[in-house]
């Protein structure tokens, strides 16, 4: 097979288990949770790729990839699956050699794919992870790294001086580059967190995943491990400040807050966009959603193949739910294909696909920090009550 | 099974909305083209090997098609095919079905001899199970199938070609007339083999016979030249042949009955994908008994109407009894009533459209009132 050169490639690390997502990673792998009615959040790198003109993404999967690898598929909906173009999901593998097996951490999963990137020639990699929501072009921080001439450049935003300590905080000087690098640091220097978004030169990287592999103590880690060792080697790495919507959906109530989110007539973060801000997602052959005469809907995002008979107030549903008559639904997220019987309340829930509400069903309460949550496939039983705050 | 796939696109009747476009391009539905659904159940029977004949004003309909990637037809080999005209003979191309086929022998001798072919329409809408039309066409041994639905003939609405159906036989075949309850009425769906609709059409045309339900259905079982087996569907189908039953058929879509059978009724129905957000609805929102596709931004009232896809509705804005296609704006405080509103129309603040449940007024792509 031949394969052109490329100058920049995407790994997306997509291979975490996402434990803080509780029951609703107990089946799925954490990037193929489904997000904002119809995407999964991989729609959101992956569309971030193919809208900054990348066309070739290796994605790393490791825990319960089942899900994740099918709705990749061969890459369609992002449009990856042309000549010349690629979503290639890259699993744990056996080989005899030091490349083979589960990958160890960030770094080993990329030092275990070498020759996946070799394959291309890449001038530049930009390491991804699939746990957030964004919109970025990545082409315009490759130039930015390009036009510094750094080895390696990290994306940052701005965070709360409280809350830096649980972050990466990158110490800059006043032309942007790195002097050090603290991870979640006791006494921050700066508020500026790294996004976990890396753009290297493929050749000093390669060279630094090869090493740190010899390095018995090294937990193989692109933050604990990687960006310390090239600051110390003393390359040029570059901090790329970036101020829009970013959202980090790795727990339930970041999950149900991000969702929250896109409601409202000017939403925080706006699902709609220009020309080259489309998410992509795998779409299902779902009908018009409809709204029955007796259904009173408000501040919501409701999806394609729903059918709606109760009442929905700010609450985003997915597509193909059926919400039924008295039923009510208020500051919630319905995951695909939920049912809700006659009757059943849920409020300030997370119910996971294909879950089921039977009639006069009671989920959650009135507090926004205790969250219900059903996982994927889970039956709340008619007249029982799912208490706030609990998980099914 | 070797099967293929015939697709007429055309005979345009519904007035204003098919003047730029198709039959198979017309919107419907609220995110589909009638094409979708003659394409969705060939699909479902794993037909891999598709024509869609097209006389004129095909660029609607190849841009929504496409590749044929969603049901399945990208294909190395079979595949879908556009069978328009050649360029010598644009005027009046075509003067009937069988003429059309004609032009279209190269792609017919195609693929393997032995194949059996599924002529369909796309003014009419439904969702059948091919699978079991196929094999009741073979296990019948009859020369053609004709798929036809019952209630459609009435005595008012001319219908294409009737068949008078009793114990089993067929009793009398009348084309163009507004037959009677008597008759079943043909959906446009017919079964052969390829080597005898190869071996009608040649001899049709030689004769200077070009149109299908006369020439070859009712004169042929007249005639005694060709046998027929009559496939009757139980499920619904929808005879878009004209602006007021293209209206009406929309709004029967309502119906939860008629919507799951059509959607849902043997299989699902594909279409072209458009990566559009859910639909928001505002905070004062009002909607009663619609139909909404994806993209929609909704903060007024809708009643008893179908929106497609990247609709806007602003606040104080009453849409009621209409079709509202693509892209269409209902500014501030305007009224729609009984409408057709085509692709694009943006409707200003404050303006009012009314026409009635008889006669809907149709208002044109792209249009500012």
């Amino acid at each position: 097979m031949y394969f052109h050169k490329k100058r920049v490639i995407a790994m997306l690390l997509a291979g975490g288990q996402g434990s803080r997502l509780h029951v609703l990673t107990r089946k799925t792998a954490k990037p193929a949770v489904p997000f904002g009615g119809k995407y999964r959040i991989i729609d959101f790198p992956l569309s971030n790729c193919v809208n900054s003109g990348i066309d070739t993404v290796g994605i790393l999967t490791q825990y319960q990839p089942l899900e994740l690898n099918e709705y990749i598929g061969n890459g369609q909906p992002w449009g990856l699956n042309k000549t010349n173009s690629c979503a290639q999901v890259l699993p744990p593998y056996e080989r005899n050699d030091k490349k083979s097996g589960w990958f160890e951490g960030t770094a080993n999963a990329i030092y275990k794919n070498i020759d996946f990137v070799d394959r291309f020639d890449p001038d530049y990699v930009v390491i991804l992870s699939g746990d957030h929501i964004y919109k970025m072009d990545y082409n315009a921080m490759v130039e930015y790294h390009v036009a510094n001439n750094a080895s390696c450049t990290i994306a940052v935003r701005t965070v709360p001086l409280a809350e830096a300590s649980r972050f990466g905080i990158l110490n800059t000087n006043p032309d942007n580059s790195i002097y050090e690098f603290e991870e979640k640091p006791k006494v921050p220097k700066s508020t500026n967190a790294s996004m976990g978004i890396y753009c290297f030169n493929w050749s000093v990287l390669r060279q630094a995943l090869i090493e740190d592999e010899e390095d018995p103590n090294s937990d193989k880690d692109f933050g604990k491990n990687i960006i310390p060792k090239l600051l110390g080697e003393g390359h040029k790495m570059m901090a790329y400040n970036f101020d829009g919507y970013w959202k980090d959906v790795g727990t339930i109530s970041s999950l149900w807050e991000a969702n929250m989110e896109l409601l409202g007539k000017e939403p925080e973060f706006d699902l709609r966009g220009g020309p080259n801000e489309t998410i992509y997602a795998r779409n299902d052959a779902h009908p018009a959603a409809y709204i029955d005469e007796d259904a009173k809907v408000s501040n919501s995002l409701i999806a394609e193949g729903c059918e709606i008979y109760g009442t929905v107030k700010h609450s985003v549903v997915s597509v193909g739910c059926t919400i039924g008559k008295g039923a009510i639904v208020e500051d919630s997220v319905v995951m695909p294909g939920v049912v809700i019987e006659e009757g059943a309340i849920v409020r300030h829930a997370i119910l996971g696909e294909n879950s089921k509400v039977e009639t006069n069903a009671v989920v959650g309460g009135v507090d926004k920090n205790e969250i219900s949550v059903t996982s994927k496939d889970a039956v709340v039983k008619a007249n029982t009550v799912l208490a706030a705050g609990a998980m099914l | 099974m070797n099967v293929m796939g015939i697709i007429f696109a055309n005979d345009a009747t519904t007035g204003v909305l098919t003047e730029k476009r198709t039959m198979a391009s017309l919107p419907f539905a609220g995110r589909y083209r009638q094409v979708d659904f003659a394409l969705s159940n060939l699909a479902a029977a794993g037909v891999r090997h598709v024509g869609i004949i097209s006389r004129h004003s095909y660029q609607s309909l190849m841009n929504h098609v496409g590749s044929g990637e969603e049901w399945g037809l990208e294909l190395g080999e079979g595949g879908l095919e556009y069978l328009t005209p050649f360029a010598q003979s644009v005027k009046d191309s075509y003067r009937g079905k069988l003429d059309s086929l004609h032009t279209a022998m190269d792609f017919l001798n195609e693929g393997a001899a032995d194949e059996l072919v599924v002529l369909i329409d796309s003014a009419i809408v439904s969702n059948v199970n091919m699978t079991e039309i196929l094999n009741a066409h073979i296990a019948s041994g009859k020369d053609v199938t004709v798929v036809t639905k019952r209630g459609i003939c009435n005595g008012e609405k001319k219908i294409d070609l009737a068949l008078n159906v009793a114990d089993g036989e067929i009793k009398d075949i009348m084309v163009d007339y507004a037959a009677s309850e008597a008759y079943t009425a043909s959906m446009d769906i017919f079964v052969t083999s390829k080597a005898w609709l190869i071996n009608m059409v040649e001899s049709a045309v030689a004769h200077g016979k070009c149109h299908m339900d006369r020439d070859l259905i009712m004169n042929g079982w007249q005639t005694g030249v060709v046998s027929i087996n009559v496939y009757e569907f139980d499920g619904v189908a929808l005879f878009n042949e004209s602006e007021e039953e293209y209206y009406h058929n929309t709004m029967a879509l309502l119906d939860k009955d008629v919507r799951n059978n059509i959607f849902s009724g043997n299989h699902a129905v594909w279409t072209k994908t458009r990566d559009r957000v859910p639909c928001y609805y505002g905070e004062n929102v009002k909607m009663e008994n619609v139909l909404v596709a994806d993209g929609c931004m909704l903060e007024g009232e809708v009643e008893d109407s179908v929106l497609f896809r990247q609709v806007t509705v602003e606040e104080g804005a009453e849409v009621e009894d209409c079709i509202i296609m693509n892209d269409c704006v209902i500014g501030k405080g305007a009224e729609v009533k009984y409408a057709i509103l085509d692709k694009e129309v943006t409707v200003t603040p404050g303006a009012k459209i009314c026409g009635t449940k008889e006669h809907p007024i149709v208002i044109k792509k792209g249009e500012t009132v």
